[in-house]
């Protein structure tokens, strides 16, 4: 686990898993950020949530 | 990175549509649920006031109510509802019938 140039069963090796898994986390934050915004202004906007 | 190791084993061909699909129809079923058990959504599309067809249908169905003038209920002699005459205040009349009381019978 720890060579760094080991080629695993998917093809990919710990430095390209690791980065793949980064893009991947800032994906979600910045979506999650985005989509916070919009349920803020929906909540604001309309009679959702009463 | 924790997590990032999942990598090595799940092809990312595979792992990536599949988290990304899962998110896409779990955030699309969450809306559509939203805007066919509400009608603000379908107001706003309409241009009407949000919240507007949700006062209408309350004014109306308290309308209906007012409006149900007159029921006479026919019975027979035994004192069982036969039928009923359901007279608007606009006059309209609408007549129901009612189906026969069943008795249970040990004979």
């Amino acid at each position: 686990m720890s060579d760094p140039e080991k080629v695993f069963p998917t093809g990919l090796t710990l430095s390209e898993a690791e980065e793949l898994h980064s893009q991947l986390v800032d994906g979600t934050r910045i979506f999650g950020v985005i989509s916070a915004l919009a349920h803020v202004l929906v909540a604001v906007t309309t009679p959702w949530l009463g | 990175m924790i997590n990032s190791r999942m990598w090595l084993v799940v092809n990312p061909t595979v792992g990536l549509p599949l988290f990304l699909g899962a998110v896409a129809v779990g955030s699309f079923s969450v809306h559509v649920a939203i805007t066919t058990n509400t009608t603000w959504v379908n107001d706003f599309l309409s241009g009407r006031e949000m919240g507007s067809t949700d006062a209408k249908m309350a004014a109306a169905s308290t309308l209906d109510t007012a409006q149900a003038a007159e029921v006479v209920i026919d019975r027979t002699a035994a004192g069982e509802a036969e039928s009923a005459v359901i007279t608007l205040e606009d006059g309209r009349t609408a007549k129901a019938y009612f189906s026969e009381v069943k008795t249970a019978s040990l004979q």
